[in-house]
């Protein structure tokens, strides 16, 4: 009924565009103005700025861009789908565009001139594939690219007489946690000013936990809060990636990091769940800044909110970067994340549309974005560009995000179908093994019921 | 915060009556009358203040929020947060201050979120005060089973309509129009048919039979009669669904789609989180709050008088 | 649902002659224009909705007709049910606390007095919208940061999760929509007041009866075609509860504030699986029809004892 619907309002948009345009000097469809909309205001000034160098490039075409915060943006998208009224080309995520690869709201890049050569080589290695569909077509053009990497708070190394060095060869295991633990513990300070490491240590009434907690991780695939550590075990959450169809959350790797993870906030090393405020915890960075955690591992997107933070008196905190720890493989590891920009099945000018993905995607426009320190370009000399920034900018060293790229030691977020499903069964049930209130075990059953999803799907 | 609305204010409230019961020679001045001060005193801190909390935090500077979050008065007191919500700070400055990098037109949303609010509550209002009418004092077949069709209007789902009428109103050719965020409701809500009727049908029958006997018409009937003695709860009705359209956010923003049709709310929303894993600007996002809402205050002001002062029920025995 | 007509007695047969004249012409022009709104803006969708919920649908592509597949899987989902209780369990709580609050401060704006201020502050807090309420209080009940938990440990008094732990979360959510709506609903109840004759209290001042006697026999019995239309209203919203939960909880911790508008806004938008989010949406109407036709009923709410 809605797809009668959506004809009918073709027609009649098609009616109204042709009496808008009835004066003026383009043929309709031609109309030259390509809508590109992004969730992350903070990134909206760098594209503003490649926008404007776009239409000098390009007489007659113009760039519209809107902005929509996450939650709203995903809606207005769906609503935009049914009534025609969506964006030509919009930043898209690995957790959405696989359903709307299955949706067919998606157009192939590689059916349009300009975007039909772009080359995986041309990227950080392994960010292009992802957003090829399982139909073996490219569905997203890489703009950028996210690792993991530990943040602190460099008074408080201070005042437990660490050297921001001693952070940077920690190892942990899930059975008596390692060094990393020991760190933890040392960082970690009660009411009565005792640390994690002393006796007397009060785990019920604590001050300043070693490391912040971004919440249970079901939302995706404790990314910010686990991925690190299961990632250096050696686990994958699927049989294959992207496009898996089998899930692993029943292997012991998996199951013992968990129990050692979410032990440490039974251990008062890590703030539980209700402290960080449940399902919307307060971020990381605000638990550093309120000094309610010393150290937190956090992604490469929050730099600039990391290096803003500032005392009740407006000094800036001194915050530095260390890598994510050595885990039972001997390596360390980091979630490998990106987000592209996709067409719109609902654009009337997809050969304008693909050029200014192909411009977003080129070297200008991601040396531009680089430029202004939000976020790492997918292009390396993007990325050189964004490291020199931080650098002179924020004084910061990035290359704990960076090392994972170098060495290699990256594994990529899991790309597969019914990723919304995935997350409306995981979330609950990672939430109840964090509380507490259920044992690491009970995702055994999660794992069956998310391997069941698929037998479903067929 | 622990004072709003929780146990010390239940405690009072039944004690004042029984107190009362006890000495009725004493109501005027008695232990009653004061614990009902001291519950209506607990009611007016409750209401207040998280708003003296958001002008507390409005007026901090975000980035040390956090970290004076115990603090009663502003965290390094500045004006910043209402600079962003007026568009007088650049795009980079609000974003080294925390907040968001986007132009903000203020007036133009303010005078959207006007024009969309006087649309939908004159329509609907008057509208609904017609049905109303049918359907308390006029006679005709299937009315009340029409009017418990209405009734149950008001149980439908968000959901279910939600998406038709969006499809609808871009057949319509109305997105990115303030008509179009205000036609769904400026007919009618089952709400509003429902409220009036309430109170049409406590007028009382004389008065109405008298005119009618004096040869008016129904149709004069209700434009010189009822609607004027309605007065109190018309303006009451129309307050509401003023306050109601101002702050709804989810319609207008599907329906806009630039700043032609963004409305006050809709573009206010930029202060909330952006992306899913950090904070929302909050010192932005409370001014914002706080010049929101001081247009309905203050027409709230102008009106509340009316709502007491003309109790336009004089024809009630 | 049948609703009884509203007969009157005897004594305006005075006026029979006029009344019963049949208006069906001139009450169908009265009712055109909302009539006009009702059916194009909610019941046309109402019922394409009711129908989706026969088939399996991802908005996309066209609707598969798939029968009572939606509502077997309903049945057999004990999220939906848990989700059921939830809401029920925010109902009560809700409408408990929000009546008996603005039925006193209602009567105290009318009794005790009747400054303007008054009802302005009282309605201040329904100024800011759900979203906002939701945030304020978001920031007001942190664990860690919040104001209110600062203050309870001033007193004395240990820390409370409002928002995230299982059992504070729905009386919280309960709390935070009292506070918005309490002086809006008061203000409804006062309107009604006004139209109680100030006579009848002058009679029963002279009577004796004192200010308790008075609100249980003569502000009640005349209150009640407002009062039941209170409650219907806010019963129902009270049922569709959704911006406060997205916002502060997203429906955890676990599943103990996943209320069922929550629920289905999810399954639609999230999951695309439109199908199942109208049979859940359909199941929710009837639930709230029924309730709406019992509380008609028990509150009488055609009769006014006031005429």
């Amino acid at each position: 009924m809605f797809r009668k619907l959506r004809i009918g309002a073709a027609a009649l948009s098609v009616g109204l565009l042709s009496a808008a345009c009835g004066g003026g000097e383009q043929a309709a469809g031609s109309a030259g103005t390509i809508t590109y909309w992004l969730w992350d205001s903070a990134q909206q000034p760098g594209y503003q700025k490649c926008a404007d160098a776009f239409e000098q490039q390009n007489p007659g075409l113009r760039i519209q861009i809107g902005q929509y915060g996450w939650d709203d943006y995903w809606s207005k998208l769906t609503a935009g789908f049914i009534s025609d009224t969506a964006p030509d080309v919009f930043t898209d995520h690995l957790s959405k565009y696989a359903q709307f690869v299955d949706l067919q709201v998606l157009r192939p890049l590689d059916d349009y001139p300009a975007t039909a050569d772009i080359k995986d080589t041309d990227y950080q290695e392994g960010l292009a594939a992802l957003w090829k569909g399982q139909d073996g077509k490219r569905y997203g053009a890489p703009k950028d690219w996210d690792t993991i990497a530990m943040f602190y708070d460099a008074a408080k190394l201070r005042e437990a007489g660490v050297q921001p060095a001693d952070l940077e060869n920690l190892t942990w295991n899930p059975t008596d946690g390692g060094t990393f633990e020991k760190m933890v513990a040392h960082l970690t300070i009660d009411n009565n000013g005792v640390r994690g490491d002393e006796p007397g240590f009060d785990k019920n009434n604590v001050k300043t936990y070693g490391l912040g907690s971004d919440g249970s991780g079901g939302g995706g695939w404790g990314q910010t809060q686990w991925s690190a550590f299961t990632g250096s075990a050696g686990w994958q959450a699927t049989d294959k990636n992207p496009w898996g169809t089998h899930f692993n959350l029943d292997q012991p790797a998996f199951q013992d990091t968990l129990r050692w993870y979410f032990g440490l906030a039974q251990k008062g090393y890590m703030a539980g769940f209700e402290e960080i405020g449940g399902n919307n915890p307060t971020p990381p960075d605000k638990q550093i800044q309120t000094g309610l955690a010393a150290l937190a591992l956090d992604g490469s997107w929050k730099i600039s909110s990391f290096t803003g933070l500032t005392d009740t008196a407006g000094n800036k905190l001194d915050i530095g970067l260390a890598p994510t720890p050595i885990g039972p493989t001997g390596k360390r590891a980091s979630m490998f994340n990106g987000l592209a920009d996709s067409i719109t099945k609902f654009s009337q000018q997809p050969e304008n549309a693909a050029k200014w993905v192909a411009f977003l995607a080129g070297a200008e426009c991601q040396n531009i974005i680089g430029e202004s320190g939000v976020v790492f370009p997918a292009r390396p000399e993007g990325t050189e560009k964004a490291i020199a920034f931080n650098k002179a900018d924020r004084d910061l060293d990035v290359t704990a995000f960076t090392d994972h790229v170098k060495d290699g030691t990256t594994f990529l977020f899991p790309v597969t179908s019914n990723a919304a499903d995935i997350v409306a069964l995981m979330r609950p049930r990672m939430d109840a093994v964090y509380i507490g209130t259920a044992p690491v075990e009970s995702l055994t059953d999660l794992n069956d019921q998310l391997n069941t999803l698929f037998e479903v799907a067929g | 915060m622990a004072t709003t609305t929780t146990p010390p204010a239940t405690t009072v409230d039944p004690a004042a009556p029984a107190a009362e019961a006890e000495r009725p020679e004493a109501r005027r001045f008695g232990i009653g009358r004061a614990l009902a001060w001291v519950f209506m005193i607990l009611v007016i801190f409750a209401s207040l203040f998280p708003f003296y909390w958001m002008l507390r935090t409005a007026l901090s500077s975000n980035n040390a929020l956090y970290a004076g979050s115990d603090s009663l008065l502003p965290v390094q007191p500045s004006m910043d947060g209402f600079a962003r919500v007026f568009g007088l700070q650049t795009g980079q400055e609000a974003i080294d201050a925390g907040g968001a990098g986007q132009p903000i037109n203020f007036w133009r949303y303010l005078l959207n979120s006007v024009v969309v609010s006087t649309l939908i509550t004159a329509g609907q209002v008057f509208f609904s005060a017609m049905a109303a009418y049918a359907f308390a004092r006029l006679q005709w077949k299937h009315r009340d089973k029409v009017f418990a069709f209405f009734l149950g209007g008001l149980m439908i789902p968000a959901i279910f309509t939600l998406l038709p009428n969006f499809v609808l109103i871009k057949q319509l050719g109305l997105v990115d129009t303030l008509l179009g965020i205000a036609l769904p409701t400026m007919l009618m809500t089952p709400f509003a048919v429902f409220f009036l009727r309430q109170f049409f049908l406590g007028i009382s029958h004389e008065v109405e039979e008298a005119a009618l006997i004096d040869g008016a018409s129904k149709v004069r009937v209700f434009f010189r009669l009822i609607l004027p003695m309605s007065a109190a709860p018309i303006t009451t009705l129309a307050i509401l669904t003023y306050i109601t359209s101002w702050n709804e956010y989810f319609w207008p923003l599907m329906v806009s789609y630039t700043d032609r049709s963004r409305v006050l709310t809709v573009a206010l929303g930029v202060f909330r989180s952006q992306t899913p894993q950090s904070g929302p600007d909050w010192a932005g996002l409370m001014a914002a709050t706080l010049v929101a809402a001081l247009p309905m205050l203050i027409l709230f002001m102008v009106f509340a008088k009316r709502i007491v002062n003309s109790i336009g029920f004089s024809g009630i025995k | 649902m049948a609703i009884g007509t509203t007969s009157r007695p005897a004594r305006h047969a005075a006026a029979a002659g006029i009344r019963r004249r049949d208006d069906t012409r001139l009450g169908l022009l009265f009712i055109l224009p909302a009539l006009i709104g009702f059916g194009v803006f909610l019941i046309w969708p109402t019922l394409r909705g009711i129908y989706l919920s026969f088939t399996k649908f991802n908005l996309l592509t066209p609707p598969e007709f798939n029968g009572l597949d939606n509502y077997l899987r309903m049945v057999q989902d004990p999220v939906f049910w848990n989700a059921m209780k939830v809401t029920v369990y925010y109902v009560i709580l809700n409408i408990g606390i929000q009546t008996v609050f603005a039925l006193v401060i209602a009567v105290m704006m009318q009794r005790l007095t009747r400054r303007t201020w008054l009802r302005g502050i009282v309605l201040t807090p329904y100024l800011v919208s759900n979203v906002v309420a939701a945030l304020i209080f978001m920031w007001i009940l942190d664990y860690q940061l919040g104001i209110g938990n600062t203050v309870l440990e001033w007193i004395g008094l240990d820390r409370i999760a409002f928002l995230s732990s299982e059992a504070w979360v729905i009386p919280t959510i309960a709390l935070i929509n009292v506070w918005r709506h309490v002086g809006y609903t008061a203000l409804l109840i006062f309107a009604g007041l006004q139209t109680i004759p100030e006579t009848m209290y002058e009679a029963g001042r002279m009577d004796g009866a004192s200010e308790i006697r008075m609100f249980r026999s003569i502000t009640v019995p005349l209150l009640r075609p407002i009062l039941a239309l209170v409650l219907i209203i806010t019963v129902v919203g009270s049922f569709q509860v959704f911006d406060t939960v997205a916002i502060a909880t997203r429906g955890g911790p676990v599943d103990a504030s996943r209320v069922l508008q929550y629920y289905i806004y999810d399954m639609a938008f999230g999951r695309f699986q439109f199908g199942y989010a109208f049979a859940m949406s359909v199941a929710l109407l009837i639930v709230l029809v029924i309730i709406t036709f019992l509380q008609y009923r028990l509150t009488r709410a055609e009769e006014s004892d006031l005429a």
